[in-house]
């Protein structure tokens, strides 16, 4: 079957698939079981994509060779690559080459938030949040997001933790980005070495350069970035008796309003805090951080009850240093006072709907 | 597969992440996209391998070839050495995006062929992470529902219902499987939000009520400040009894797995640091003439050798000095990012040249 050639050969579609026809190439082969296994090696048909390193010994493309009337098909078991191209073989010898069209769609996927919102971060300052407008590519968050230096321009190397797992959301369109702990947390190699990431009293941004990719593969319609000055560090747990509960009115919908005494993170301030009613039940409502993540609300969905109600706090919920309800980021052993604090379920306030 | 509840079925991965084999050539599977773990009966036919080393140039291009894409776009996440044919497994997210595919990929040892493996229809059993943590554990998503779901608590002499939900997206940084009656998973994550050192031990066969317990890990550093990190990467050794951990940012931290209750806070001893603007990537245990060694890999020097007997050995550090710790033999092998055990006389190695061309290499564990 050495000698056997296809009259053309292109892209095309077979059972519902993308394939590589071979047209007229099954002509002549009589009542050979369409399909069978033994079509490729008989017709020797092998593909492969185009590779910058390339040798003796590389497998062929994975698939299958079906048969349709006169044509035979190259199904691949894994999808052809956009902008990739393919060197189809027959019996030993190079038939044609086929580049898959990569298609170039207006970009339109954009960078909806950067949190903190915060004007000034603690020195200490642990991890930021970009919000997408749509799902996002993995794998390009290493050389697309930046801390850049506010005063000189110039990228702010090793601020932010190096390789490994990016981490992101269900919906990949929420990423974290963690400074590198190594040099926050006191006492360490690291830190002592290369000292904090964060110098107080020195601005920086982070900056999204429109490089990132979506989960379609298209550029961002733009760069997007924040602006940040640094104040001192934050080193204390996060306390919810400090914090200021503006009661709403029994029997009206105004929303409750609680104030920190220093911003918390965004993405646990979203699910962390809670209240509950006279009856002891949930309150259903809206919440929203407030500006700068330094307060939140409830609006409730029914009025107010008259009566004691309660706002509740995960332990989990962290300020913007990773300090949190239960303990502090880095303890020192020598402050009794910093000693991991029993909170058994939740933390919580009590205020009064008048 | 029965007696370790796995039955016909399909692991759905989404994203790949890290792979380990555990009892009777089962291969245990994180989805991180999923927050999943699958154990999947990988019918590995090949034959008992011997004690010769395994090299293969330019895997990732191999792998391209055989998946019809670009060597760029081969995201080699984890490796794995069949405990009996010493094939190698390979977790491989192929493309990005929409586009992306995980896919288990197995290198034929000593041919070199590539395969992939099915992962549907095939015998498995899954596990949700972060399900159900224990009673205690404090660290996990708790919401008040609106319905009659969850569970009634009280505190301050107030009763209220709430519901406590899987933690929110972790990604597993890392897994191991320790022999046991019965045998136990363990889980490192990263999660996106809080910043937390959960190790889940997940007993298996995977249980129908229960599907793990997490520990929190805790490292003391130079005895003055205390801290929860990440695990990035851990290898038990001494049987099992000891867990050698690697954190994100680079302490070297040793406790006992033996004893550990459910939901307990865990302190560990910091036994050593890797040094500034590092990240550790894979770490494996081997024995040799005896004795028991811990290779390390890490972003920013070369492989790290440490014997077992200095861990063990080692006092809490106390007194900053660099190097830190343990005594350590830095090897001139650089650019490596997985490694295992290939056969007791080689340690395989996923090693990165100067290129950015991938290979398999083996190290003679005699020579290291």
């Amino acid at each position: 079957m050495g000698g056997a050639a296809a009259a053309s050969i292109a892209w095309s579609r077979c059972g519902g698939a993308d394939c590589i026809r071979l047209s007229g190439l099954a002509a002549g082969l009589g009542g050979l079981d369409p399909g069978l296994s033994g079509l490729a090696a008989g017709l020797g048909v092998e593909v492969r994509p185009q590779l910058e390193v390339a040798a003796e010994g590389f497998p062929a493309m994975a698939g299958r060779l079906v048969r349709d009337g006169d044509d035979v098909c190259f199904v691949p078991r894994f999808g052809f690559a956009d902008g990739t191209s393919y060197t189809i073989a027959v019996g030993g010898t190079t038939a044609a080459v086929l580049t898959r069209p990569r298609p170039q769609p207006a970009a339109s996927t954009e960078v909806l938030a950067i949190y903190p919102t915060a004007a000034e971060v603690p020195r200490n300052l642990l991890r930021f949040y970009v919000w997408f407008s749509a799902p996002m590519s993995e794998g390009y968050a290493a050389r697309h997001v930046q801390l850049v230096d506010a005063t000189s321009n110039e990228p702010m190397a090793g601020a932010v933790l190096p390789a490994g797992s990016e981490l992101w959301s269900a919906d990949r369109r929420r990423l974290t980005v963690l400074l590198d702990p190594a040099r926050i947390k006191r006492g360490l190699t690291a830190q002592r070495q290369a000292g904090y990431p964060l110098r107080r009293g020195e601005p920086f941004r982070v900056v999204v350069d429109d490089g990132f990719r979506d989960a379609l593969g298209r550029r961002l319609r733009g760069a997007a970035e924040r602006r940040y000055a640094v104040g001192a560090d934050e080193r204390r747990r996060v306390d919810p008796g400090t914090w200021t509960v503006f009661a709403p009115s029994g029997g009206t919908r105004e929303p409750l309003e609680v104030e920190f005494d220093r911003p918390l993170d965004h993405g646990l301030l979203t699910r962390c805090l809670h209240v509950t009613g006279p009856d002891g039940l949930p309150v259903a409502g809206s919440p929203e951080p407030g500006p700068g993540e330094r307060s939140w609300r409830l609006t409730p969905g029914r009025p107010w009850a008259p009566g004691s109600h309660r706002l509740i706090a995960d332990p989990v919920l962290e300020d913007l240093a990773g300090n949190s309800v239960s303990r502090v980021f880095d303890r020192d052993l020598a402050r009794p006072e910093d000693r991991p604090r029993p909170v058994s379920g939740t933390a919580s306030v009590a205020f009064c709907a008048r | 597969m029965s007696e370790y509840g796995l039955r016909p079925g399909s692991a759905n991965v989404q994203s790949a992440g890290p792979i380990t084999f555990g009892p009777a050539g089962i291969l245990f599977l994180a989805d991180n996209g999923s927050a999943t773990v699958f154990a999947v009966d990988v019918a590995d036919q090949g034959r008992s391998a011997g004690p010769e080393p395994f090299d293969l140039a330019d895997v990732d291009a191999r792998i391209g070839s055989y998946l019809g894409c670009a060597a760029s776009d081969v995201d080699i996440r984890d490796m794995a050495v069949h405990p009996v044919s010493h094939g190698v497994y390979l977790s491989v997210q192929r493309g990005h995006g929409a586009a992306g595919q995980a896919v288990l990929v197995r290198i034929g040892v000593p041919d070199g062929a590539v395969t992939d493996v099915p992962l549907g229809r095939v015998p498995v059993a899954q596990t949700a992470i972060g399900d159900a943590p224990a009673e205690d554990d404090q660290r996990q998503d708790v919401t008040l529902p609106t319905g009659d779901q969850g569970e009634e608590v009280t505190y301050g002499g107030r009763t209220i219902r709430i519901l406590r939900r899987p933690i929110r997206t972790s990604t597993v940084t890392d897994m191991a499987y320790v022999d046991g009656d019965p045998g136990a998973l363990l889980v490192a994550g990263l999660s996106n939000e809080e910043f937390s050192s959960r190790l889940r031990r997940i007993p298996f066969p995977f249980g129908a009520d229960v599907t793990g317990n997490s520990l929190e890990i805790f490292h003391v550093s130079h005895g003055k400040w205390e801290t929860a990190a990440p695990i990035r990467t851990f290898v038990p050794y001494d049987h099992g009894a000891s867990i050698l951990a690697s954190y994100t940012c680079t302490p070297v931290v040793h406790f006992p797995l033996a004893g550990l209750a459910a939901g307990s806070k865990v302190v560990g001893r910091t036994v050593a640091e890797l040094g500034s603007m590092n990240q550790p990537l894979d770490m494996v245990s081997f024995a040799d003439e005896g004795e028991e060694y811990l290779l390390v890999a890490n972003s920013s020097h070369g492989l790290i050798k440490i014997a077992c007997r200095d861990i063990d050995g080692q006092a809490p550090l106390t007194t900053p000095r660099e190097p830190v710790g343990v005594p350590r033999e830095t090897k001139d092998l650089q650019g490596i990012t997985r490694l295992a055990n290939l056969n007791g006389g080689y340690v395989l190695a996923l090693q990165v040249d100067g290129d950015g061309r991938r290979h398999l290499r083996s190290l003679k564990t005699a020579s290291l």
